[in-house]
């Protein structure tokens, strides 16, 4: 019998672990070896009010806040980090393009550049061992995550779909004409490819480094097809949970999080990707809490206003439950005797420091799971603070990936 | 300016001073000059004298360093630092007032070298062009794929957002292309193609009149808001949940549709009365899009006629606007209610309307080839366009296709990887559609297709017709502008100011309008923000929409009439509609058709700047920041951007508690002397704005939530309190003292070269893809001139920068 996903899922009838498998994963020179590592990185764009987040006092018998109360089960899973930020990237939402990437200057617009982000810098070391290289989610469609000439990649914002493609296989003809799709489309890419010669001839160095990056796309996306053709005869791995239904409304932040964090445990479970971005809401609309009259983006303005931050609290404390939900769902799902959530890093933070003042400093930033000695406040000086990057670092390191260096930072995180 | 890729090594030996470097920065010695000699022998000394003891290495002032500023002006990033410091330095702004100040000779010294080493690189960038190969941004393929296949499928969702660069999304060198951009052009296509082909007989016309009494909703609401006439339907209510969706409509076939609804106000007291039109599947949650509001008179049953692209399966559905609260008319009973109402007589529907069929965008496509039968599963209607040649018919088409898609003439051999995939398809057994649809859509996702492609020098007549149609219609050029390329006359100043001409007065110039205004003005960010519903109670959707479109009509009056682009400042006049006209206080403007209205002299309007769009678009939904907006009408008006706020200073934390005002927080701030320096110029027009609130509304007073006095209006208390007195006067940086808005328009009115100078840039930026740059500002200062004497018009504005050397030239 040939070894499939599917024959295996069935044969383990209700396991929800799926156990890494060698046999299935195309071999990558240079990848690291041991168990699958993951990584989720969310951000909710809009902040978290800080005094409820950040405790008062640091090291491993901080006092719960507010908000961290609602993680309490989990408290030895987690580390909470305070004074950190993104080095050269100053106050407004614009920020939000280089909180996985720590690009300078995205406020300033102007001859802004984005480089790689931090998962899909990932992706290119541990990309090819599952169907997915990487799964970008979102509640409105902006994204997270960028490639190394700083160009976009795109989010999806339907759990409907993503479930779709990541578990649902179509009928015989539909399979094959997905497979002559992929054909049809790198045969196309293969005929523009072969004009690169022609078109560079005469052009000056600027416009050839544009045109450049135009065959290395298309390049890469063939690739990227070689790899769909061969995942797309392969039957997907099957789950024991229907098809989400799409919430419609955007005001929905809960909602569509919860959508999205259920989803990340599916899509992490069944090693369909190990890697996910998720950009949570921050909208200008009434989110569906209880006690919440005006809408999210306002009230992250709240001008100190009392009933702002009443409701503030209460949005983000929603926020904070359906985090905990998700760490939860990790850690019960088991694989190889660990947790999922030992071998999932889950990062949620904000690319703002405070709504209100639209700061960039001091950043709520939560690690949990990973396999780390958790449970304590790392509590760096906001007043000289330390690059984000540096976190990032020492995730990068934890999925098996030898880097001694990314973005701003200037070494791994101390006392993780 | 904290980090230079590239001359780091330089760098390091000059300051000795360590430097982190991105991984990815390229690494590019200098090599040593005689220019560089003379930079470390004349200049740099002048530097280390006047300038490092503020902007050295050690906590630099404005995070602008000086110390690390080298005489590579090839690079991008040292190039604008060294703009930057010609432009304080000139300006007489740095050093600052409070330190000794440089000799003449110093500073002749100093601007002149920068000026000349400026120049040289600008001689050595023209070389190549200023303008990087460019691809086509979301907005500019949507509408290129739409006209080249005659669809009118929404694109643009398909394809993520644009990085925009120098303030707008069509500059080329932000403008990346990655793999996954690649694959929605893919799947875009295959949309597209969809939509164009035709593989079905003709839709069935469907026409037929409606009657509004017959909606279930009508049947079934327990509200009394709603009276059934003899001759139709009359609403009482504007609440949204008895909006009426016209669920008789429901056309399974796509397409443009007519509509005429017979319609007019009723016990209104002879105003008339409006109403909105929504499209869309009008399910929970789903997007539906604004049709129109349009205004019916009282009593005289009106036609009102307008026609809307829907997808299958949508509806329309009509609200009234400015009508009673659904609880206040049920109370009384809508067959007793005699206030304001709209009687809906009937909505009548045609289409999907078609002139031809298969219809012109498959014709552009196939031409006459005949279709036959090709059924599939779910479809035995099923048609495929057939050919009895199919390579000679492939070659022909493809051929055809390639010159409208590359937008200039192509050779045979050109279309040969093209026919050749479309050959491998035929060999492998597709049908000739099938293999047509591979070779168009490699085709369209080609580089000739997806960029626009220019050879260095003067641009050829193709190019240009290019750079000119998404100039002004981002789009690609029509027959006759191709036409006129193909002659070769287009490079004529004549024939290119008639083509500009034409092109302007055409419906597409209105994508000039919105992508330009839109983002020189910020307009499309109108819904970053949501108004506080209880501090501005007032703001309704009817209000935004009208909001952007006083501006754009504003901006297209001043197009069209040639007005002097000073208007744009302080203006006699603007276009409103009655919501609009109410939330100014302007009297005597009914309905909510805008027209042109001379404002009274008290009214505070006029201009951009004092429109309620860009007084929304520069504030959050909670309070305004002098600091945000005067930085705004510095960067966007004056075309003197504020240099960024240092790192590490906090924004100052708005406060609506009501015992403070920005004012009193910014002061500590305007303190110290580092923050003065741009503060001072920052500020003044943000305090001038204070009298607006983010919704564009005066007010003497904030309003607040915490402490102040109840506002009562028209006997209603307002859920929020008056807060303290707005204090809207200040100094500019020159010592010119003003009282309000209107004295400060009056003084910026007064260097109008200025404004000319601020809007040419961006003019400039915009047309051609391209940052303005030390080199070009010869010929924003020469289009300046050409202006001045023609009264500032922007309509010559416009000619001027399309006859202009930068725009012609790559």
């Amino acid at each position: 019998m040939t070894l499939t996903r599917r024959g295996f899922l069935k044969a383990g009838a209700v396991s929800l672990a799926l156990p890494w498998l060698e046999a299935l994963a195309p071999a990558t020179p240079g990848a690291p070896a041991g168990p699958p590592r993951r990584m989720v990185c969310i951000c909710t764009p809009l902040g978290l009010h800080a005094p409820h987040f950040f405790p008062a006092n640091r090291g491993r018998d901080y006092t719960l806040t507010p908000y961290l109360e609602i993680l309490r089960e989990h408290q030895n899973e987690f580390t909470v980090i305070s004074g950190l930020s993104h080095p050269e990237v100053e106050s407004g939402h614009d920020s939000i393009f280089s909180f996985l990437t720590a690009a300078p200057h995205p406020e300033r617009r102007a001859g802004f550049r984005n480089s790689i982000s931090l998962d899909q810098f990932a992706a290119e070391h541990l990309g090819e061992r599952t169907r997915f290289p990487s799964l970008q989610l979102s509640h409105e469609g902006f994204t997270l995550s960028w490639t190394r000439t700083g160009a976009v990649v795109p989010a999806d914002t339907s759990p409907a779909r993503v479930f779709a493609r990541l578990f649902l296989d179509g009928r015989p003809d539909e399979v094959q004409a997905q497979v002559r799709r992929l054909q049809d489309n790198q045969s196309i890419l293969d005929t523009v490819s072969e004009q690169a010669g022609t078109l560079r001839k005469g052009l000056g160095s600027g416009d050839r480094g544009k045109l450049d990056e135009y065959f290395s796309s298309v390049r890469e996306l063939e690739r990227r097809m070689v790899r769909a053709e061969e995942w797309v005869v392969r039957p997907r791995p099957r789950v024991e949970v229907p098809q989400p239904r799409d919430i419609p409304s955007s005001a929905d932040l809960i909602g569509r999080t919860r959508l999205l964090f259920e989803l990340t445990h599916l899509a992490l479970q069944t090693d369909s990707t190990r890697l996910v971005t998720i950009l949570m809401g921050g909208t200008s609309l009434v989110p569906p809490i209880a006690g919440v009259s005006l809408d999210h983006h306002n009230l992250s303005h709240h001008g100190q206003d009392p009933d702002k931050l009443n409701q503030l609290m209460r949005v983000e404390q929603e926020t904070l439950r359906v985090l905990n939900d998700l760490l939860g769902r990790l850690r019960n799902t088991r694989e190889e005797g660990e947790t999922l959530l030992d071998r999932t890093m889950v990062f949620f933070g904000s690319n703002l420091g405070n709504g209100n003042s639209h700061s960039c400093r001091n950043l709520p930033v939560l690690l949990a799971g990973g396999g780390f000695r958790h449970g304590q406040h790392l509590a760096f000086d906001p007043a000289s603070p330390l690059p984000l990057c540096n976190l990032y670092l020492s995730m990068l390191q934890r999925l098996g990936i030898e880097v001694d260096r990314f973005g701003s930072s200037t070494g791994t995180l101390t006392g993780l | 300016m904290t980090r230079i890729p590239g001359l780091v090594l330089l760098c390091l030996f000059l300051a000795g001073l360590a430097h982190a470097q991105t991984p990815d920065a390229p690494m590019k010695v200098a090599k040593p000059s005689s220019e560089d000699r003379l930079f470390e022998s004349d200049i740099r000394p002048l530097f280390t004298k006047h300038c490092l003891a503020c902007h050295g290495a050690d906590k630099p002032k404005g995070d602008f360093r000086l110390d690390k500023l080298n005489a590579d002006f090839g690079d991008t990033a040292t190039l604008d630092h060294w703009q930057r410091v010609l432009k304080r330095v000139r300006a007489g702004e740095m050093p600052p007032q409070s330190r000794p100040r440089p000799e003449k000779t110093e500073i002749e010294a100093v601007t002149s070298w920068i000026q000349s080493r400026l120049e040289l690189a600008e001689k050595a960038r023209l070389a190549e062009g200023r303008v990087v190969l460019r691809r086509l941004n979301r907005v500019e393929y949507g509408n290129t794929v739409r006209d080249l296949l005659g669809i009118e499928v929404d694109l643009e969702e398909l394809l993520p957002l644009d990085t925009p660069a120098h303030g707008f999304d069509n500059v080329g060198e932000a403008l990346h292309v990655s793999s996954f951009l690649m694959e929605r052009y893919l799947e875009a296509t295959d949309v597209a193609l969809n939509a164009a082909i035709a593989n079905g007989p003709k839709p069935v016309l469907l026409k037929k009149r409606y009657d509004l009494r017959d909606e279930r909703h009508i049947k079934v609401t327990t509200e009394k808001v709603f009276r059934k006439q003899d001759d139709g339907l009359a609403m009482f209510t504007s609440s949204a949940w008895h909006q009426i969706v016209l669920t008789q409509f429901y056309p399974k076939d796509r397409g443009r549709y007519r509509f005429r609804i017979s319609a007019y106000g009723t016990q209104s007291a002879g105003k008339p009365v409006s109403f909105r039109v929504m499209g869309g599947p009008m399910l929970m949650g789903t997007k539906n899009h604004i049709i129109d509001y349009f205004d019916v008179p009282a009593d005289k049953p009106t036609v009102i006629e307008f026609t809307d692209y829907l997808e299958a399966r949508s509806h329309i559905a009509l609200l009234p606007y400015g009508l009673q609260h659904a609880n206040h008319v049920n109370k009384i009973g809508a067959d007793k209610y005699d206030g304001p109402g709209l009687v809906v007589q009937w909505v009548e529907v045609e289409g999907p309307l078609h002139d031809t069929w298969p219809p012109p965008g498959h014709r552009g496509i196939f031409g006459d080839l005949p279709q036959g039968k090709a059924p599939v599963r779910d479809d035995s209607q099923r048609v495929e366009v057939a050919s009895k040649t199919p390579e000679e018919d492939a070659q022909k088409l493809l051929h055809r296709f390639a010159r409208r898609a590359f937008r200039r003439p192509v050779t045979e051999k050109e279309i040969q990887p093209y026919l050749g995939l479309v050959k491998n398809r035929l060999g492998k057994g597709y049908s000739f559609e099938k293999a047509m649809r591979v070779g168009l859509k490699a085709i369209l996702v080609s580089p000739e297709f997806l960029f626009l492609k220019e050879r260095p020098g003067k641009l050829d007549d193709f190019a240009l017709a290019s750079r000119l149609s998404y100039f002004l219609w981002s789009t690609m050029p029509d027959e006759e502008l191709l036409f006129v390329a193909e002659k070769g006359e287009l490079g004529r100043p004549d024939v290119l100011r008639a083509q500009t001409e034409r092109l302007l007065k055409d419906p597409r110039a209105k994508a000039f309008t919105v992508n330009f205004v839109g983002q020189w003005l910020n307009l499309r960010e109108i819904d970053a923000t949501a108004p506080d519903f209880r501090l501005y109670p007032e703001y309704d959707e009817l209000l935004k929409v009208s909001m952007v479109k006083e501006t754009h009509l504003f901006f297209e009056e001043l197009l069209r009439d040639n007005l002097s682009l000073t208007n744009f400042v302080s203006s006699d006049f603007s276009l409103l509609n009655n919501r609009l006209a109410k939330h100014y206080g302007i009297p005597g403007v009914d309905g909510q058709v805008f027209r042109k209205v001379m404002l009274p002299k008290n009214s505070h309007r006029g201009g951009v700047l004092t429109m309620a769009s860009v007084l929304k678009v520069t504030a959050n939904g909670t309070s305004t920041s002098p600091v945000m907006r005067g930085s705004w009408v510095l960067d966007r008006i004056l075309g003197k951007p504020p240099l960024p706020p240092p790192a590490g200073v906090p924004a100052v934390e708005p406060d609506i508690r009501g015992a403070v005002t920005m004012r009193q927080q910014l002061a500590k701030h305007r303190q110290v002397e580092s923050c003065a320096a741009c503060h001072v110029h920052i500020d003044a027009p943000g305090f001038a704005l204070e009298s607006f609130d983010v919704i564009g509304g005066w007010r003497e007073n904030y309003r607040s939530l915490g402490k102040g006095e109840p506002v009562m209006i028209d006997g209603k208390r307002m859920p929020y309190l008056k807060g303290p007195r707005v204090d809207p006067s200040d100094v500019l940086p020159d010592g010119r003292k003003f009282r309000d808005i209107d004295e400060l328009k009056n003084l910026l009115l007064e260097d109008k070269d200025q404004l000319a100078r601020a809007l040419t840039q961006r003019l400039l930026i915009y047309a051609t893809g391209a940052p303005v740059r030390a080199a070009d500002h010869k010929q924003v200062e020469a289009i300046v001139e050409k202006i001045r004497g023609e009264e500032y018009g922007l309509r010559f504005l416009v000619h001027s920068i399309i006859q202009s050397e930068a725009f012609r030239n790559k």
